[in-house]
């Protein structure tokens, strides 16, 4: 590789990406989510393609073209259970990658941070075009629910919606565009992962301590490689476990009925990691005011680079911001419980309470901190 | 060939120290998991127990409110003393 990474450009960039590049020495297991989450984009890529050369898109076909693959075609069952629960582990993922870099304030890195946000954009919206796939109850409802959001836009809503439909409701032109767009989006993502490391590597990872590592880096090549390893190890292995033993643990059973447009579910739902945005969407009792909360749940995330600076990066050595953190964590948690109860009381008025404080984090923590950098 | 956007960060061309002398093994002439055990298992407990505070309220505090959801809804879901008396 060195002799060739002289006279290769390709090799050269191998090299100084995954081999020489310095890397800090104390970066804990919290670091190894970028890499695990390029597993996961490999695993869902590759078994995504398996599962293509099977489907048809077709409101007639899909639903029962996915059933019958199961007993027809090798292994199409590991297949399946394999894409089904990597899409969830690359949640898992996402979120404890987007919260270390809450914790650590690698959000100073702007260009970093705001590909990241974009990539999380394009992965939620990949997953929600590939739950309505093999076009089950959840999904048919499932794409209703949130496409109509978009009539709540003043004016052009309603063409909107006929737009993104193809059509007056999701029907076959919905089912095949969704597919294509399926598709297509994952390698975007590929691509923007690779400008996200670009721009990582311009100033390096950061560490634990939040202070400069410049003086006391070491070659990623074998340390970090073996490290991501037994992190893939320890990731794979539960992913692997609820393929073999579990596969339908995190699913819907509502999806094992077929799309009706004439049959509502009791309990429309998204899959568990859309549902602290759907108790966020459902607990604004306006409907334009429930869509922009939606919106703004993700989105809140570009205004992280533009907090107040504060003199340490990350909450490390900040007792009170680290305790508002972990409060966002719980509240976190509580709004995707939230998010998969009925329409009831006290449900209501917890979501709306659990609502106001996620937003209320983001207002507080910047004072917070400031108060504290002040006092000392 | 070395493409020029990638003369950044490498070593070389990190930080500059002076007045510093640094002394190190090289990896290949020490124990790669020395400690790991004897240091590294009451670590986990030290991390633990610095950590404890700073995580364990919230997180209590987050079981109680699910908790008191889910008991409040279950009261709401049985029949009230006195709903239906205006059927008597």
């Amino acid at each position: 590789m060195y002799k060739a990474s002289r006279f290769s450009p390709l090799a050269s960039v191998i090299r100084h990406t995954v081999i020489t590049l310095p890397t800090p020495v104390n970066i804990s297991t919290w670091w190894n989510f970028g890499s695990l989450l390029g597993v996961c984009l490999a695993t869902q890529i590759f078994s995504g393609l398996v599962l293509s050369l099977h489907f048809t898109a077709h409101t007639d076909l899909s639903f029962y073209v996915v059933i019958q693959s199961f007993g027809d075609v090798y292994y199409n069952w590991w297949f399946r259970a394999l894409h089904a629960n990597g899409a969830s582990f690359f949640f898992i993922g996402l979120y404890l990658h987007i919260a270390r870099g809450m914790y650590y304030g690698s959000y100073v890195f702007k260009e970093v941070w705001s590909v990241g946000v974009v990539i999380l954009l394009l992965v939620m919206a990949s997953a929600f075009l590939g739950y309505v796939l093999p076009w089950g109850q959840m999904s048919f409802w499932g794409a209703t629910v949130i496409t109509s959001l978009f009539s709540a836009l003043p004016i052009i809503g309603s063409d909107v919606v006929i737009w993104l439909w193809g059509g007056f409701s999701v029907d076959n032109a919905t089912l095949t565009r969704f597919f294509g767009l399926h598709f297509l989006l994952p390698f975007t993502v590929a691509g923007l992962a690779g400008l996200h490391l670009f721009f990582l590597h311009d100033q390096g990872s950061s560490n634990p301590l939040g202070v400069s590592s410049d003086f006391n880096k070491v070659v990623f090549h074998h340390y970090y490689v073996l490290k991501d390893l037994v992190g893939a190890c320890f990731f794979v292995g539960p992913l692997l476990g609820l393929v073999y033993f579990y596969p339908w643990l995190l699913g819907d059973p509502e999806n094992f009925i077929e799309g009706n447009p004439l049959v509502t579910p009791h309990h429309i739902q998204p899959e568990w990691y859309f549902l602290f945005a759907y108790a966020i969407l459902r607990a604004v009792p306006n409907k334009l005011g429930g869509v922009v909360a939606l919106a703004a749940a993700v989105l809140i995330l570009f205004y992280m680079p533009f907090s107040p600076k504060t003199s340490i990066k990350g909450l490390s050595f900040y007792p009170w911001g680290k305790v508002l953190f972990f409060s966002l964590i719980g509240v976190f948690i509580l709004l995707t419980w939230a998010g998969s109860k009925p329409v009831e009381e006290p449900y209501v008025v917890v979501s709306q309470v659990l609502s106001f404080l996620y937003f209320f984090y983001f207002l507080l923590i910047g004072p917070l901190t400031r108060i504290q950098d002040k006092l000392l | 060939m070395r493409p020029s956007f990638l003369l950044r960060k490498e070593f070389g061309n990190l930080a500059v120290i002076r007045g510093t002398v640094k002394y190190h093994l090289s990896p290949l002439e020490q124990r790669a998991f020395a400690g790991a055990i004897s240091q590294g298992v009451p670590n986990i407990f030290w991390r633990f127990r610095q950590s404890f505070f700073y995580v364990v309220p919230p997180m209590l505090l987050s079981y109680l409110v699910y908790y008191t959801a889910e008991m409040e809804h279950d009261r709401l879901q049985r029949k009230q003393p006195g709903q239906f008396d205006h059927e008597k």
